[in-house]
């Protein structure tokens, strides 16, 4: 999953960087509104954290003109000030929730993660598809109730993938969305990684989770259970 | 104090465009100076137009009856030639020079008589003779003679049966004396209408003095505010001031209780970030084992945290607005419900929006926002899957009310946690997200700065309900 940070306090920006990519996350920073505006528009970004106070392009505009150009990817708003009016003028600028500083790191990675699910129509933190069920807020997969181990890429490419069950996802979509920018496009990584999730999830290869369409990418086919 | 008696008063002088403008009591000295100059003007021009025609009147009616003497006193001689006696009716006529002069031409236009007066006189040319019975007045002044009103009568002289002769009589009187009377009746009139008019508009003068004290007297009041003698306008003002000096009145006010909060907000805020910082330090010098400074730093730095939410949410609190248009609550409640609803958006909750459409408040949306918010989200926090909010206008003993109820379906608060939950930092479950500071500033809104009251207590819909109650 690839978040976009937009905050001016270099600190904090250096924190809030440091521990999503830690929780595996691809990361970009953009240190005020111009720069955060034209990553949001360019980047294949999934979630974007955005201080409202910030120099050149408030975030409160920078907001505004991603949604008038169209991006839909959710945006939680980090802002000093915690008065309503300012809550409700960033959520109806077309923010998805706020949280107010200062805040604990744990406080919004649950938020990102909630958002994240909520954009692809999850409603609870639990996902599950057919015997696949995979816990958002621990990071733990289980298939038929049995504790699968993953490693951190392991996980984000498959959570990626059952966020996503259903969709063919190209593998340009998932460089784009699981790796930063320096990523070499040209490894085949990928696909490593999911015969590795494969060989994991159904060593006894009767469920066939992921499917490869040739030239398109990659599918998880099992059913979405209801939420 | 006098910071905001200053803005006070450049609220009120930013009325006034930047460049200079004339006084009101210049204004309506100016106004009502030119319409008395123009009414008393007009009153002058009418009288001496008046006089004038009147006495043009009556020197016409003196003409015709000379013409009627001069007729009654002429006759025919034996040759039956027109003839007026040596001795005259009127003195003047025999006279030369004495203004009054006559002649009399036959029906060719010869002369067949001139009065004595008119002995060496040059007078313009008779006016042509009118028809037969009918006179003709004419104020002649031609440039190089003498100007004169004429009136020439034409009658018909019956000598045998059946045989007529037809004569104009002339009658002409310098305008000397006309124009002598009337300048003099000129100067008169001008001189009297002036003094009135001088003495109208001293009077008037003075009663714009009077009426605009008032004015002058809240300027004075203000700068005495400015200067910190003062706190408030005191009347007694006229009732189309009070308007004016009450809403002033409600404004400066207001700045002092907000001057007041901050004070008392940073007071507390003071007071209560060093004892914290005390503790801190006090970790920082002693020998302390990490993972303990880890919990004191955690411990401290959580209540800080609090603290300054707490209280920097207290001073920002509006207030109520004397001066602001009454607040629509509505489409405030509508948009921090659909705030809440998206924040939510993963508890499937159904909100229940039940305000009355022409509920309105004076108050500020801001605050109003702060209490709906703070109320809304501690009842999506609890509930099962409905929020209600109710807001109407009820009377009540101590007067008409505006009650906001935020309903829910959840838990509900025992009555003995309420203390607890209304105090600062007071969660029940802490497993649930917040500062808990929400209701806390609430009540803290409602009851200190809006002056109403706030009640714990359940809802219908089987969780807790809480009321809060403002005057109206």
């Amino acid at each position: 999953m690839r978040v976009l940070i937009v905050e001016d306090e270099a600190p904090l920006r250096a924190q809030l960087a440091a521990c999503l990519r830690q929780q595996g996350y691809a990361v970009d920073e953009a240190e005020d509104g111009q720069v955060g505006l034209y990553a949001g528009q360019e980047y294949a970004i999934d979630v974007a954290v955005v201080d409202l106070g910030l120099p050149q392009l408030s975030g409160m505009q920078v907001i505004q003109h991603w949604r008038a150009a169209g991006r839909r990817f959710p945006i939680l708003i980090l802002t000093a000030r915690g008065r309503w009016q300012d809550k409700v003028a960033g959520l109806e600028a077309g923010a998805d929730d706020y949280l107010v500083k200062p805040f604990e790191l744990e406080e919004l990675l649950a938020r990102l993660r909630a958002l994240l699910r909520r954009a692809e129509g999850w409603t609870r933190s639990v996902i599950r598809c057919e015997p696949v069920m995979l816990d958002l807020s621990a990071q733990r997969v289980t298939v038929n109730g049995d504790a699968v181990e993953l490693t951190s890429y392991e996980y984000r490419l498959l959570e990626y993938l059952m966020l996503h069950a259903g969709q063919v996802i190209s593998k340009t979509e998932l460089t784009e969305h699981l790796y930063e920018e320096d990523f070499d496009r040209d490894s085949n990584v990928l696909e490593v990684l999911v015969g590795r999730i494969r060989r994991k999830l159904d060593p006894t290869q009767t469920l066939n989770p992921i499917e490869t369409l040739r030239g398109r990418g990659y599918c998880f086919r099992l059913q979405r259970s209801p939420a | 104090m006098r910071r905001y008696a200053a803005a006070v008063i450049a609220f009120v002088s930013s009325v006034r465009p930047p460049e200079r403008v004339a006084s009101l009591q210049t204004r309506l000295l100016i106004a009502a100076s030119l319409v008395l100059l123009a009414f008393l003007g007009l009153t002058g021009l009418s009288l001496e137009r008046a006089f004038r025609n009147s006495t043009l009147a009556a020197i016409q009616e003196r003409l015709q009856a000379q013409v009627y003497l001069l007729l009654g006193a002429a006759e025919l001689d034996q040759e039956g030639r027109f003839t007026l006696p040596e001795e005259l009716p009127e003195a003047r006529f025999s006279t030369p020079g004495s203004g009054l002069y006559a002649q009399v031409v036959d029906r060719s236009g010869k002369v067949l008589w001139r009065s004595p007066s008119l002995l060496g006189k040059v007078l313009p040319s008779w006016p042509a003779p009118p028809a037969l019975g009918k006179t003709r007045f004419v104020i002649a002044a031609p440039a190089g003679t003498t100007p004169v009103f004429v009136l020439g009568f034409t009658v018909n002289w019956e000598i045998s049966t059946n045989q007529y002769r037809r004569y104009t009589f002339y009658v002409a009187q310098s305008q000397q004396p006309f124009q002598e009377q009337i300048s003099s009746f000129r100067q008169h009139l001008w001189g009297w209408l002036l003094v009135p008019a001088l003495l109208l508009l001293l009077v008037q003068g003075l009663i714009l003095r009077w009426s605009l004290k008032p004015l002058r007297q809240v300027a004075q009041q203000l700068k005495a505010i400015e200067a910190g003698e003062q706190t408030e306008l005191s009347g007694p003002y006229p009732r189309e001031l009070l308007p004016l000096t009450d809403n002033l009145n409600a404004l400066l006010h207001r700045s002092q209780r907000h001057l007041e909060r901050y004070r008392q907000a940073l007071g507390n805020l003071a007071h209560s970030l060093k004892t914290p910082l005390a503790v801190l330090r006090n970790a920082l010098e002693q020998p302390t084992p990490t993972a303990e400074l880890r919990d004191i730093l955690r411990q401290q730095v959580d209540g800080m945290n609090q603290t300054v939410a707490y209280q920097l949410q207290r001073a920002a609190a509006a207030g109520p607005l004397a001066l602001a248009k009454p607040l629509a609550l509505e489409p405030v409640a509508r948009r921090v419900m659909a705030s809440l609803a998206k924040v939510y958006a993963d508890r499937s909750l159904r909100f229940e929006v039940q305000v009355e459409p022409a509920l309105v408040i004076h108050g500020d949306e801001g605050d109003f926002m702060e209490i709906l918010g703070n109320l809304g989200d501690n009842a999506c926090k609890w509930s099962r899957s409905r929020v209600i909010l109710r807001a109407y206008g009820a009377a009540t003993p101590s007067g008409r009310m505006t009650i906001l109820d935020m309903e829910d379906d959840g838990p509900g608060i025992p009555t003995g946690q309420v203390p607890v939950i209304l105090s600062r930092g007071g969660r029940i479950d802490p497993s649930v997200a917040g500062h808990g500071i929400g209701l806390a500033v609430v009540r803290d809104l409602v009851e200190e700065v809006y002056r109403g009251t706030l009640e714990i207590g359940s809802s219908p819909a089987g969780g807790a309900r809480v009321r809060v109650c403002l005057p109206s």
